[in-house]
């Protein structure tokens, strides 16, 4: 995936830099307005993320000028978080936005799920080392033996096996199996994926859910048992 | 001066004053007019009697002249009575400037007022008819007394009155300033006091006993807003230490973490275990941050949009769900009950945050397996969710407390269960129950804790 960032900021550019190509992506900087222009404009990218609040040209005026020629993806990132300013970028052809401070997760599922448009079905057979799950009968299976799920356990591993390899934080986890789009400060998610590993993990010994502390959990088939198992 | 009220009482005063003397004026002028010219007419009367008699025995030509020798001695020397007799008789005549009389001839046979050359003043007049006598024809006799003291005095009494009224109303101006003067000293002493009062000794007030009642009604209500903004000050700098400390502490955390972690050599794990640590405390901010921010834009008056008809039993359900493996845990079971079918025009997703909250509080203050009840009642266009559980009693002064941002009955209770409150859930409860034009509510009674808000909009 080739990204273009245009941020003023050098901290933050220079982490986003580092994380994305971490996750396998080509990453352009641009640290000003007409800068961010010229590249966004001249070259192709697969999604751009721009800052408001830039020197030289804002980035409402980068994307409305963008536009113009090309139906690149954005993601616009605001300090502001007004309804006001939404619309505007919004209104401007912004895909999406971010509220700084923003997680780095969520822009990073964010800039998967504006890339993953149009990709084929998923299929219906999900499969993360010995661990099987049916999502249309909603069974899951582990080395040929049927695990009991819950409809919430299910629908809480399923969400996490379609994002294998992927961090989920809580919030994210929140709003995908129970609609909750806000940070409600409660122990549900951890609860809930405590459960979760005691029906898929516990009896087996390679574990496959893990916890990113801060961060958030990951699903996917780890070589060695080390893993901050801390919350 | 344009405002001031001793200017408007005293131009008040005196236009008062003004109307007062010119009303008592105008009536004494009236009868000092009426008397005099009474008087006045009095005497000319007399005088015509006396010369009536005598004219009108006079009817030969003999006796006429005895009657003109008579008319003369009688007529002063100064002109201040005059006679005057008119017939078609020349030689019954009497009078200096008869022909002047002419115009008179026709005049009303009665009273009557008569300007002469050479007088600054008129004379009142008395005319009548005398009927034939003997040889003389009727004749027409007029008496004149000159009105000049009549006119001087009037004149003299008005001058007086105005005089005397005007110095009245001056009078009335001193008078009536330092009246008010002295009348309004209340109101300078409460404003001097008014004018001491300052942020520093925001708790005094304005004494009402000394106050009369007129004032006393304006220093309650500026004492009353004294109170609410002494409050609302006081909820200032209460705030701002409460967001201070609720920042500082993970700052706190951060700063001295980071700092012990790279005081010494470490290895890769445990700048991890550091990193990831300081990430939880950075969510800790992000999420004060957010918060705040959330109530920052409900104090500023925005108002809950994209509202929908939902069924409020179906939301508290979908709430109760996300809480499922929580309560599962602890035991406890969560019952719906009123009315189920209640509808009302909500932001799901605001109420939603609202409802977790509630059942959040109910949950961190219950005891194992308790029994947390939800109850909806719908009231006219809006509708009402208590929740509660049972729990150790709230005392009655943190009730109306509870609402307030960062406010904790217990300090010492800072996380149950790992879960990192920091005091703003029911705030955030309180704020979207205004976002919805609703209002909160809490009571504590028989070991039971009922927490809830309503929703009454449109």
């Amino acid at each position: 995936m080739k990204i273009l960032i245009v941020e003023d900021e050098h901290k933050m550019a220079e982490y986003l830099r580092k994380g994305l190509s971490e996750q396998g992506c080509t990453v352009d900087l641009a640290a000003n307005g007409i800068d961010g222009q010229h590249l966004a404009i001249w070259h192709d990218y697969d999604v751009i993320v721009l800052d408001a609040m830039l020197p030289g040209l804002d980035g409402f005026s980068v994307l409305r000028s963008l536009r113009i020629l090309k139906q690149t993806p954005v993601i616009m990132l605001t300090a502001r978080d007004r309804v006001e300013d939404r619309i505007k970028g919004l209104h401007d052809g912004a895909d999406d936005y971010l509220i700084k401070p923003f997680s780095f997760l969520e822009l990073l599922a964010r800039l998967q799920a504006l890339t993953r448009r149009g990709r084929a079905q998923e299929p219906a057979q999900l499969r993360i080392g010995d661990l099987q799950i049916d999502l249309l009968s909603r069974k899951a299976l582990r080395n040929n033996t049927r695990i009991d799920l819950t409809a919430k356990e299910f629908a809480l591993l399923a969400i996490m096996a379609r994002r294998q390899g992927e961090i989920l934080s809580k919030t994210a986890i929140a709003e995908l199996v129970w609609d909750m789009n806000f940070d409600s400060n409660t122990n549900v998610v951890e609860v809930a994926i405590k459960r979760l590993r005691a029906k898929i993990d516990a009896p087996f010994s390679q574990k496959l859910l893990h916890t990113i502390r801060g961060m958030g959990y990951v699903l996917e088939p780890r070589a060695t048992a080390h893993d901050g198992e801390g919350g | 001066m344009k405002n001031s009220i001793i200017a408007r009482l005293v131009i008040m005063f005196a236009a008062a004053a003004l109307i007062i003397f010119s009303l008592i004026g105008s009536v004494l002028y009236a009868v000092v007019d009426n008397e005099l010219l009474h008087h006045e007419r009095n005497s000319l009367v007399t005088t015509f009697k006396d010369i009536e008699y005598m004219v009108s025995r006079a009817g030969t030509t003999e006796r006429w002249a005895h009657v003109q020798v008579k008319l003369d001695t009688l007529t002063p020397a100064d002109g201040k009575v005059r006679f005057w007799i008119f017939s078609d008789d020349p030689r019954f005549g009497y009078g200096k400037d008869l022909a002047e009389l002419h115009e008179f001839a026709n005049h009303p046979n009665n009273l009557g007022r008569m300007s002469i050359k050479g007088k600054k003043y008129p004379l009142h007049t008395l005319t009548r008819i005398l009927p034939a006598y003997l040889d003389r024809p009727a004749i027409r006799l007029t008496v004149g007394v000159d009105a000049a003291s009549y006119f001087e005095t009037l004149r003299t009494f008005v001058a007086a009155m105005t005089g005397l009224s005007l110095a009245g109303v001056l009078l009335v101006i001193l008078c009536g300033y330092w009246i008010a003067r002295t009348g309004l000293q209340p109101l300078k002493k409460m404003s001097d006091k008014a004018q001491t009062l300052s942020p520093k000794t925001l708790s005094e007030r304005l004494t009402l006993s000394a106050l009369p009642d007129e004032l006393s009604d304006l220093a309650q209500a500026f004492n009353g807003a004294l109170d609410r903004m002494e409050n609302a000050y006081k909820q200032l700098e209460a705030f701002n230490a409460d967001v201070a400390h609720e920042l500082r502490t993970p700052l706190a955390n951060l700063i001295g973490e980071t700092q012990v972690a790279l005081s010494r050599e470490r290895s890769a794990p445990e700048f991890e275990s550091v990193l990831q640590s300081n990430l939880e405390e950075m969510d800790r901010l992000r999420s004060i941050i957010n918060d705040m921010l959330f109530l920052a834009r409900c104090d500023q008056g925005e108002a809950a949009t994209g509202l929908v008809h939902a069924l409020i039993a179906d939301e508290v359900q979908k709430t109760m769900d996300f809480f499922e493996f929580v309560l599962d845990e602890t035991g406890m079971r969560v019952e719906i009950s009123g009315d189920t079918h209640a509808t009302a025009l909500i932001e799901t997703s605001l109420f939603r945050r609202a409802l977790t909250n509630l059942l959040q509080n109910a949950i961190q203050h219950s005891p194992a397996g308790a029994c947390i009840e939800v109850a909806i009642d719908a009231k006219n266009h809006g509708v009402q969710i208590a929740v509660s559980n049972p729990g150790e009693p709230v005392e009655q002064g943190h009730l109306p407390r509870l609402f307030d941002r960062f406010y904790r009955v217990d300090t010492a209770r800072r996380d149950i269960n790992g879960i990192h409150g920091h005091g703003l859930g029911l705030a955030i409860v309180k704020a979207i129950a205004l976002m919805h034009g609703g209002s909160v509510f809490a009571a504590s009674t028989g070991g039971v804790t009922t927490i809830g808000f309503t929703t009454a909009r449109f």
